[in-house]
């Protein structure tokens, strides 16, 4: 941001990584729409081709445009609101859980499998809780200016993240294997879908933790982004107690 | 040349955003008004009018509503008039991410591509906006498109909001407090905040029809333990909200133009941003079950849900009394155009409002429900109000976004010609749908005797989209031929007119400080 006043009716702010990264998406959106309604999955192949390097790659030059910016800037009370959004989300699922949950007469539905998993979602949050407060050390080593402590702690945190995911995508292939799949009935589709839309939040936690990764390794650090980044990492955290007690053990 | 088109397309600037905002709202409004138009010349007159396909109708029905919601109201309220004049209202440099700014736009215009595939693809959507199950998940129309276009749009909204309430938050003028806030300020903010809790759930909604219908999920299959009305209440839960999502900006955009037109302080400036404002934020997620009277529900949350429902024109109450308020001792000049379209507002949002109670009253509305006169209601209070209330801010910031004037004659003969085609159009088919004619038919043959109101209806919607096409063809001419305009044509206090014609970057050389007695609409002693 330039302060001095007599440069602005020279230029104006630009950036191309909004656009790269929104065209992006549009090729995700017609590459959805090529599998699912017209069955072409050559021309699905191709839109995600086109759309994925867009997106990877806008977001590579946004955080490079971005990084040495402000470093206490406006990230962490406009990550809350975000986090306000991202919650109706996950409000609106369980509502309709719930729902299904008191009209149906006999829970759970027929097709779902005798013996529910209890020891992987046991482990997976172990793995999440932990991996809340290795982020938290992270954070801490940082305001002591420990740069080196702080890569170690978010790289333990992203292990502990994808560790989690593999668990995720092992108890799911399990349970398909026992026909157990997300047109079985009302409970295996409110199941993939509410651990599935947590998956997610986990893999965009470990994307932004990767942009703080890779320009941290060359000692490029935005404070702002890391505490924004960790609060959205422990919104996730606490949404996965309301899906383990929720859809596993309830 | 081309460092001024990469200057636009890859700008980050908030007004450079507000503008492409702007194109693309005005953009699916004509495609949408064009829809209107076919739908019109359908119904003219009994039997197959233009077309002998009803599916083609519907599709027509389809994008009428889903683009003029979501494809222009919505991003010309809360996009382009949020994006030009908060900071400007506020004071501030650009919004608080300007990046994020750019990226909401875009995502908005993809969005709006995307709607655009409708008239390309074989199958069209044929679903209405609302995109109802079962239908929505049998039909072998494009679901995945409406979906998509839903969530990139809502997604694009939702990273305004975070935005712009970050920016009101953090960035107001230095010594600018909370009271000294334009009304625009205010109910965009919880306009925003309406965004911000209800567009996920809506977006939730529509993902969770693809799912149903590419991904084989059973969450509204009733053969398998789902629940249509499941969607119908995650719908209308953001859908309704979603009509004060439309209604905060536009009736403080017509606040902002009375006051400026009146010389005059806002009546009761408090009551209207705490009282007004505050409580519709607070009513707006209690109402939505009125849109379900019909659908069958004990007679407890009926009842219950009426008085929510009408508990809602309390705080609407607050702000009509302090608009027509600022009117009373003003100075009021209605000689020029947005100040007219001011007028035409109040009026049409009033008998919007008035015909909005029956619906509201379950014994009332269990008979009007799907008829014409909820259509023409809702084009009353929201529709065409809010699209005068768009025209009106359009108007009213039109000197300082371009530097020039727009030709006040044409502005006024548009101004009157799509008031009056508004008035013959709706109020005939709120009498229609009184007498029993349901809405969304696309043909009547067994409903003769509503023909010639049909022919009345279909003059009045010519009348109306002859007035629009003046407005835009106005502003067309007038940013390229008109006049040069001062800094502050409208005299007006608020901080958005004194900076130059049109803004620098960065808005002011030097920030504005801001005096404890200073407010936007402190008019004493300058008359």
């Amino acid at each position: 941001m330039a302060e001095n006043a007599t440069t602005h009716d020279d230029h104006w702010d630009t950036s191309t990584a909004p656009l790269i990264i929104s065209v992006g998406i549009l090729f995700l959106c017609l590459a959805f729409i090529f599998y699912f309604v017209y069955d072409s999955g050559l021309a699905a192949i191709i839109s995600l081709g086109l759309g994925t390097p867009l997106i990877i790659g806008g977001i590579v030059i946004w955080v490079n445009e971005t990084i040495d910016g402000e470093s206490e800037g406006l990230s962490v009370p406009s990550m809350g609101w975000f986090i306000l959004a991202e919650a109706m989300i996950f409000l609106s699922l369980f509502a309709n859980y719930w729902l299904q949950r008191l009209l149906t007469p006999d829970w759970p539905p027929a097709g779902t499998p005798a013996a529910m998993p209890v020891v992987i979602p046991m482990i997976m949050t172990v793995f999440l809780v932990a991996s809340s407060f290795t982020i938290h050390a992270g954070e801490a080593r940082l305001e002591n200016d420990d740069k080196a402590g702080f890569v170690k702690w978010l790289k333990i945190t992203m292990l502990l993240g994808a560790a989690f995911l593999g668990l995720s995508l092992y108890e799911w292939g399990d349970l398909i294997g026992q026909g157990f799949t997300v047109s079985t009935n009302v409970y295996s589709t409110s199941f993939f879908s509410v651990t599935g839309f947590h998956a997610s939040h986990v893999l965009v936690g470990l994307c932004i933790f990767l942009t703080m990764l890779l320009p941290a390794l060359k000692n490029r650090i935005n404070t702002g982004l890391v505490k924004a980044g960790a609060l959205y990492w422990h919104f996730v955290d606490i949404i996965w107690f309301f899906v383990v007690s929720q859809v596993y053990f309830w | 040349m081309g460092k001024v088109l990469s200057e636009w397309i890859f700008t980050t600037d908030h007004k450079r955003v507000g503008i492409l905002y702007l194109i693309g709202s005005i953009a699916a409004f004509c495609i949408a008004g064009i829809m209107a138009l076919l739908i019109r010349a359908e119904l003219t007159y009994i039997g197959p009018t233009i077309t002998d396909d009803p599916t083609t109708y519907n599709v027509w029905l389809y994008f009428h509503g889903a683009a003029m919601i979501l494809g222009f109201q919505i991003p010309a309220l809360t996009g382009f008039m949020a994006n030009y004049f908060i900071p400007l209202m506020i004071g501030a440099k650009d919004v608080a991410f300007p990046r994020l700014n750019a990226f909401s736009v875009w995502l908005f215009f993809m969005g709006v591509v995307l709607a655009l595939l409708t008239f390309v693809v074989p199958d069209p959507p044929d679903i209405m906006w609302t995109g109802y199950p079962p239908y929505s998940v049998i039909t072998t129309g494009n679901t995945a498109l409406y979906t998509f276009t839903v969530l990139l749009i809502g997604f694009a909204s939702i990273i305004a909001g975070i935005n712009f309430l970050t920016t009101v938050s953090f960035m107001r003028a230095k010594g600018m407090g909370w009271n000294q806030l334009n009304v625009f300020v205010w109910a965009t903010i919880a306009a925003f905040v309406i965004q911000l809790i209800f567009v996920p759930v809506l977006g939730t909604a529509v993902l969770l029809i693809a799912f149903d219908k590419y991904l084989g999920t059973n969450f509204f299959d009733t053969t398998t333990g789902g629940d249509v009305l499941t969607y119908q209440n995650l719908f209308w839960f953001y859908s309704h909200p979603a009509v004060y999502v439309i209604f905060l900006p536009f009736f403080a955009i017509i606040m902002e133009i009375v006051a400026t037109f009146c010389k005059n302080m806002v009546f009761n400036y408090k009551v209207v941003v705490y009282g007004g404002i505050g409580g519709i934020v607070l009513v707006s997620g209690e109402v939505w079950v009125h849109h379900l009277f019909v659908t069958g529900m004990p007679d407890w949350i009926r009842v219950g849900q009426m008085v929510t429902t009408l508990l809602i024109s309390v705080p609407v109450g607050l702000m009509l009394i302090g608009l027509v308020g600022t009117l009373y001792k003003g100075s009021i000049d209605l000689s020029r155009t947005p100040m007219q379209y001011a007028m035409g507002f109040i009026f049409l949002f009033l008998i919007g409002g008035l015909t909005g109670i029956p619906n509201a009253i379950a014994s009332l509305d269990l008979h009007i429900s799907d008829t014409y006169f909820i259509v023409g209601h809702f084009h009353y209070v929201m529709a065409v109000a809010g699209t005068f209330a768009i025209f009106a801010g359009v108007y009213y910031i039109f000197p300082k976004m371009t530097g020039r004037m727009y030709n006040e004659t044409v502005g006024k003969i548009g101004f009157w010609l799509s008031f009056v085609g508004t008035n013959v159009a709706f109020w005939t088919q709120m009498e229609m749908g009184l007498a029993g004619m349901p809405r969304r038919y696309y043909d009547y043959a067994h409903l003769p005797q509503f023909e010639s109101d049909q022919m009345v209806m279909t003059v009045g919607s010519v009348l109306i989209g002859i007035g629009f096409v003046l407005a835009l063809g106005n502003w067309i001419h007038g940013a390229i031929y008109g006049e040069k305009a001062p800094d502050n044509p409208w005299g007006s206090n608020s901080l958005e007119w004194t900076t130059a014609t049109p803004p620098p970057h960065g808005n002011w050389p030097v920030l504005p400080t801001i005096d404890p007695d200073w407010h936007p609409y402190n008019y004493k002693g300058k008359r």
